[in-house]
């Protein structure tokens, strides 16, 4: 099914949001797990800050040369076999996805875990073309089966708890129902077995491509990257430009942080590094393979001012540690990426003019820089995105004028000192008139200003 | 690392992954190691290629030729990484890496010599093209989709039992 961006109704979708308590219970007992998971997995890591800067190192280097980078992973991927699309945007990829799959007949596909899948709204398009088309992720295809899109990066359905699962299953594919989780991850491994096994085609996505060698790395634990890339004939993979590293020997680095930044792990259970498809007397992988490597405006961010934002390795720390985030979950941000580097990076690929209002969706209280395993300046990206907003005119008007009378005022100090007495005389009023909501919100201001009181 | 320090560290942190470890010395007791572990599994797939395969092979009765239709696999791997208590599968060798994901049950083999320290001397030694499939296997097939809850087997072995030989 189709989603269509709603971030510039974030405010609304929060309010929504923080009435529904099951959501609300669900979002902090899971950003609360894995925060603990994530210290856990860390702690015994002698040289934690070293290994992030190498990582961090890594990513600046493949972004400052990402077209040569680009070029040597087409080439390496052509060279081992693998056939490489370039699109320039969405439905570009959309296209060549769904004409690769139909021009050999592709009817059932089964998909792993993919962002960028979700970011170029592929599910839709194929069906729209005839395909079945079945996510294989336990969250993903729970989200799949309710018609929703998903909330966490990378626990989709991170908002939902195991009564709704259970209801769900038993409403959709006719089992008991039952609330355990097992026994539903049983009943999805049997509904899915048969998926793969009579499928003509793997859509996945990659968590990185190798410059050097042509290869895609895929990090999963369920297994079902493994399936989608090795059991159908047909494997295409869909991933950002950006996903570059320049060599195999740099991918530890990552292997290391990123399993412990996601779900706390020291290491995922399935680490698949694909390179081409089946060759002679291989017995392993897709006969054909097909790479679409996405651009959707990343050349541009690249030259501008929130590049850093380009070196995320979509981890989704950021988001269980954000008190924004903890408090909604990923559905308001309206988009496919939410918390932090979803205010970001959906400003920045959709625009502001659909966006603006995420960028003031944080306290800027810096815990998502704290945890970034790859020191993408989180705080500082958003900072500069909302000074974009002001400029390009989209913050309020009656926000802007009252904070230019607020500049001017307080450069004066005979001016500031009359503001503050004005404030200590209409207190009572303003009380009287917002009522409890606005006086609720607002510091009391001092019956003597700091400023006199200090010697 | 010494040869024991590092067998030591493989198999410690292949168990706190849920994997099942195992040590033995000799045929005979890898193979009687093999039977108590894979005991009333069946069909088995075992790929007959390897010395050691082709030794473990006559002990299952009910063999297929279909990983898809095995209750278990048993095959010897082309090596383990200590760090993590990892297993390293390749399709080097026409090897079918995906056998050891289809069955509820994997059963791996490993050669004591094929332990490397850590997944950065794993990668320094892979010289030239990779190959097609290399795939790095730490414990069995699982999710936290569910409330975070763990859940093993979702769509690959719900058990995964290493031997280091």
């Amino acid at each position: 099914m189709s989603h269509e961006q709603t971030s510039l109704a974030f405010r609304e979708n929060t309010v929504r949001a923080l009435k529904d308590s099951p959501l609300r219970a669900a979002m902090r007992h899971a950003t609360d797990t894995f925060g603990t998971k994530r210290a856990d997995a860390f702690a015994p890591l002698a040289d934690l800050e070293a290994l992030r800067d190498r990582a961090s190192a890594i990513r600046d280097d493949v972004l400052a040369n990402l077209p040569m980078y680009v070029d040597r992973f087409v080439a390496s991927a052509t060279r081992a076999g693998a056939t490489v699309h370039r699109a320039k945007d969405a439905s570009e990829a959309r296209e060549i996805v769904a004409r690769v799959l139909s021009e050999r007949g592709a009817r059932l596909v089964v998909k792993g875990k993919s962002m960028v899948s979700e970011e170029v709204d592929l599910n839709s398009h194929l069906e729209a073309a005839g395909m079945e088309v079945v996510e294989t992720d336990l969250g993903e295809y729970i989200i799949q089966m309710e018609g929703e899109s998903p909330s966490h990066i990378i626990v989709p359905a991170i908002h939902k708890n195991r009564r709704q699962v259970g209801r769900l299953f038993a409403d959709r594919l006719g089992v008991p129902y039952t609330d355990d989780p097992q026994a539903l991850t049983k009943i999805a491994r049997k509904a899915l077995r048969e998926k793969f096994l009579s499928a003509d085609a793997g859509v996945s996505g990659a968590n990185f491509a190798v410059a050097d060698t042509g290869s895609l790395v895929l990090v999963t634990n369920e297994g079902n990257g493994r399936m989608v890339t090795t059991v159908p004939k047909l494997h295409v993979a869909i991933l950002s430009v950006e996903k570059m590293l320049p060599s195999l020997a740099d991918l530890p680095a990552f292997l290391r942080l990123l399993p412990r930044s996601a779900t706390g792990q020291t290491m995922t259970s399935y680490v698949s590094v694909i390179t081409g498809p089946r060759k002679a007397g291989d017995a392993t992988g897709a006969k054909e393979l097909h790479i679409v490597l996405l651009d959707n405006g990343r050349t541009e961010i690249l030259s501008g001012e929130s590049r850093d934002i380009l070196k995320c390795i979509r981890c989704g720390a950021c988001m269980n540690v954000c008190p924004v985030y903890r408090a909604v979950g990923g559905h308001p941000y309206g988009w496919t990426y939410p918390g932090p580097m979803g205010i970001v990076l959906t400003t920045l690929l959709t625009g502001m003019r659909k966006s603006h209002p995420l960028v003031d969706a944080s306290t800027l209280c810096g815990a998502c820089v704290e945890v970034c395993p790859v020191r993408v300046p989180l705080a500082d990206l958003i900072l500069g995105l909302r000074r974009r907003k002001v400029r390009e005119g989209f913050s309020d008007p009656r926000e802007r004028r009252g904070m230019e009378a607020f500049g001017k005022a307080a450069a004066k100090p005979a001016l500031f000192s009359l503001g503050q007495r004005l404030a200590g005389a209409f207190w009572p009023l303003v009380r009287a008139l917002g009522g409890k909501d606005v006086a609720g919100r607002m510091p009391v201001p001092a019956k003597t200003p700091l400023r006199r009181r200090l010697p | 690392m010494s040869e024991a320090e590092r067998e030591r560290l493989f198999l410690e942190n292949a168990a706190t992954t849920s994997a099942g470890t195992r040590s033995v010395s000799g045929t005979e007791a890898l193979l009687s190691a093999l039977g108590e572990i894979v005991a009333m599994d069946s069909p088995v797939y075992c790929p007959g290629v390897t010395e050691l395969e082709k030794a473990a092979a006559p002990l299952f009765p009910v063999r297929v030729d279909d990983y898809a239709a095995a209750a278990v696999t048993v095959e010897e791997v082309f090596g383990g990484i200590a760090e993590t208590g990892t297993l390293v599968c390749s399709s080097e060798g026409g090897r079918a890496v995906q056998a050891g994901l289809l069955p509820a049950h994997h059963v791996a083999i490993v050669r004591r010599g094929r332990i490397f320290d850590t997944l950065d001397d794993f990668f320094a030694a892979l010289s030239g093209a990779p190959p097609t499939n290399l795939t790095l296997v730490t414990g069995p097939s699982r999710t936290a989709d569910i409330e975070l809850t763990l859940a093993i087997g979702v769509h690959g072995p719900e058990r995964l039992d290493i031997i280091l030989f």
